[in-house]
């Protein structure tokens, strides 16, 4: 009966209204941020997948070939104006030239009787460029075998092209990475021979080349190669962000351009922006919820803070006389919380089966829900410190 | 910790400071308030006694000089302190009353006796009849007149135990007959708990038996 009666005498003057507009501006804002974290959770991986060995910041850049390119015998290698020049850029955080192999390459699978031999060609790039574990990538003088990198392009022809029109077997990515290859390295003049085994470490979306560890690069070059130092006809080029306009401008007045899937880059980047200006302004009513509860709780006991006082004066602890407003402070907040993450996943069932079609892994909602979480918890501390602060006042009137 | 004495030490309100006032056996003296003694504070209307007892509850530090509950300064007493000292060492009865004027009698006087778990129903119901206001049991306090609700208050403050009762012109709406009954029931309850008791008027003290009698 008596934290009836005292609940009867501090809700006095509760307006609903007020605490009501808390509700809906705070499960307002908490539903932007939390519906928009949540679909960036669920659609980055479109963008992003896991087999990926380049991350995304990194574009690879070469020369547009024109005919004219090719009538002139114009290469369409960087010099090292070009380089030094790139390097210049704003946007450039780091650069390094792709190398490729002076000799000749010819590489072999056998498989269950049937034999399928290729020319082929290597590249490579500094092992700090591959996102990759390093005891999955790397090279040390006198081991056998090399891992490489490919890209799924290549797979995909070999699949869906050459298997079928040559009556070869079909092999998926983990397959392709179980069997041998063996690779024949023969110098241009043919005088040297080495014999290696390939290993297939991975597949990537975005470098059209097959990729060896620089070291081996380094090693077999002076073993193999003419000795002749080559420009690099394409540069991997670390950017502090792959959507700026800065970018497109300057490769456009170089008639250089970003090769492999640059949709990906800027995609993701556009994502990344919009996301974030969602975020922005979910955290901003967020922001003005919380005030409007710090306010109305804050009215609430000023308007009662006779009766507070004439309870403290009876003998009642602060906490007896701060728990209803604690009570409207955790109740509202929770509320909010609950519908806002409710309304984030039942929005999520609307669009998750479309980002399924695109390919999307969905994120793990945990993040989100813990967001909810925190994001309750800081409104609830601050209005539990000022509901504190409002009780001490009205102890010595 | 129970208080066996209150002690005044040069104490004076601030806002008498620059004021000078008539000689007071309290206000910049020293005195001592024992256990078990009545003692009615005689004043003239602002000569600050509603100071006094807000001082000696706790409401209030606007004043100079020092108050002792046995040998401890009251202003190093924590809030948790003084709550308890509300519900189980010294009684009040405000000048203002401090009801609920949306709750009835009953609920004004549970709201207390609840907290100290003091009186049973069988108790509170005896101290209505015999104060006169039983019929009175379930009204809202705010429709009473001030008599009625001044009956109210005086059953409020004894449902706790005390070692001082502070009462603030308890009885100035109180017919002799009345006046008379209150009297009895604080003295009771003060001889029950060997408590002290503090009263304060300005013309129509409660009727205590010897008390020491003092001019603010």
């Amino acid at each position: 009966m008596n934290q009836s009666l005292i609940s009867r005498l501090l809700y006095k003057n509760t307006s609903i209204a007020r605490i009501a507009g808390f509700i809906i501006s705070n499960f307002l804002g908490l539903a932007i941020v939390l519906g928009g974290l949540q679909f960036y959770l669920d659609a980055k991986s479109i963008w992003e997948d896991d087999g990926s060995f380049i991350h995304s910041d990194y574009l690879v850049i070469n020369k547009r070939i024109t005919s004219q390119n090719t009538f002139n015998g114009q290469t369409s290698s960087f010099s090292d104006e070009d380089i030094k020049e790139l390097s210049s850029q704003p946007w450039v955080k780091r650069q390094a030239p792709f190398t490729a192999a002076d000799y000749k390459i010819y590489a072999s699978i056998e498989q269950t009787g049937k034999g399928l031999s290729t020319n082929m060609f290597f590249e490579s790039i500094p092992d700090s460029y591959v996102d990759a574990a390093s005891s999955q990538w790397g090279w040390r003088e006198g081991v056998d075998e090399i891992p490489v990198i490919i890209s799924k392009d290549y797979l995909s022809l070999y699949n869906f092209g050459f298997a079928n029109s040559a009556g070869l077997p079909q092999m998926s990515e983990g397959f392709m990475s179980g069997i041998p290859l063996k690779l024949t390295l023969r110098s241009n003049d043919g005088s040297r021979v080495l014999q290696y085994n390939g290993r297939v470490a991975g597949y990537s979306n975005r470098l059209n080349t097959i990729l060896v560890p620089q070291e081996f690069m380094d090693w077999s070059n002076r073993e193999l190669g003419s000795g002749v130092p080559q420009e690099p006809s394409r540069l991997i080029v670390e950017v502090s962000s792959p959507g700026d306009v800065a970018i497109k401008k300057f490769l456009d007045s170089k008639d250089w351009e970003i090769a492999g899937d640059k949709s990906a880059a800027s995609a993701s980047f556009l994502l990344k922006v919009v996301i974030g200006i969602i975020l922005a302004i979910g955290i901003v009513i967020t922001f003005l919820s919380l005030f409007i509860l710090l306010l109305s709780i804050s009215l609430l006991m000023e308007k009662n803070r006779e009766k507070l006082h004439r309870l403290l004066m009876l003998g009642y602890s602060l906490r007896s006389v701060a728990s209803p407003y604690r009570i409207i402070a955790i109740g509202s907040s929770v509320t909010a919380m609950v519908l806002a993450i409710a309304c984030t996943f039942l929005l999520r069932r609307y669009y998750l089966d479309s980002l399924a079609g695109l390919g999307a892994i969905p994120g793990n909602p945990l993040l989100t829900i813990g967001t909810a979480v925190l994001i309750t918890l800081i409104i609830i501390f601050f209005n539990l410190l000022s509901i504190r602060r409002k009780i001490h006042t009205a102890w010595r009137l | 910790m129970e208080i066996k004495k209150i002690k005044l030490e040069n104490m004076l309100p601030r806002v008498f400071i620059n004021e000078k006032i008539p000689s007071s056996e309290i206000w910049n003296a020293g005195i001592l308030f024992e256990r078990g003694i009545h003692y009615r504070i005689e004043a003239a209307s602002g000569g600050g006694k509603s100071s006094l007892c807000a001082y000696v509850f706790g409401s209030r530090t606007d004043y100079r000089g020092t108050l002792y509950f046995n040998n401890t300064d009251a202003r190093d007493l924590t809030i948790a302190q003084w709550q308890k000292i509300r519900c189980r060492h010294i009684a009040y009865l405000p000048q203002d009353l401090s009801l609920f004027p949306e709750l009835t009698a009953w609920e004004n006087i549970q709201l207390k006796n609840r907290l100290t778990g003091y009186a049973d129903d069988a108790k509170i119901e005896h101290w209505l009849e015999r104060i006169g206001i039983s019929a009175r049991r379930d009204y809202p306090v705010g429709k009473m007149s001030i008599g009625q609700q001044q009956r109210v208050a005086i059953i409020r403050s004894i449902c706790q135990p005390f070692d001082f009762i502070l009462l603030d012109e308890p009885v100035s709406h109180l017919d002799p007959v009345n006046n008379r009954i209150a009297s009895e029931m604080i003295e009771e309850e003060a001889a029950r708990n060997g408590a002290g008791i503090i009263s304060t008027s300005v013309g129509n003290p409660l009727l205590l038996s010897n008390p020491v009698t003092l001019s603010l």
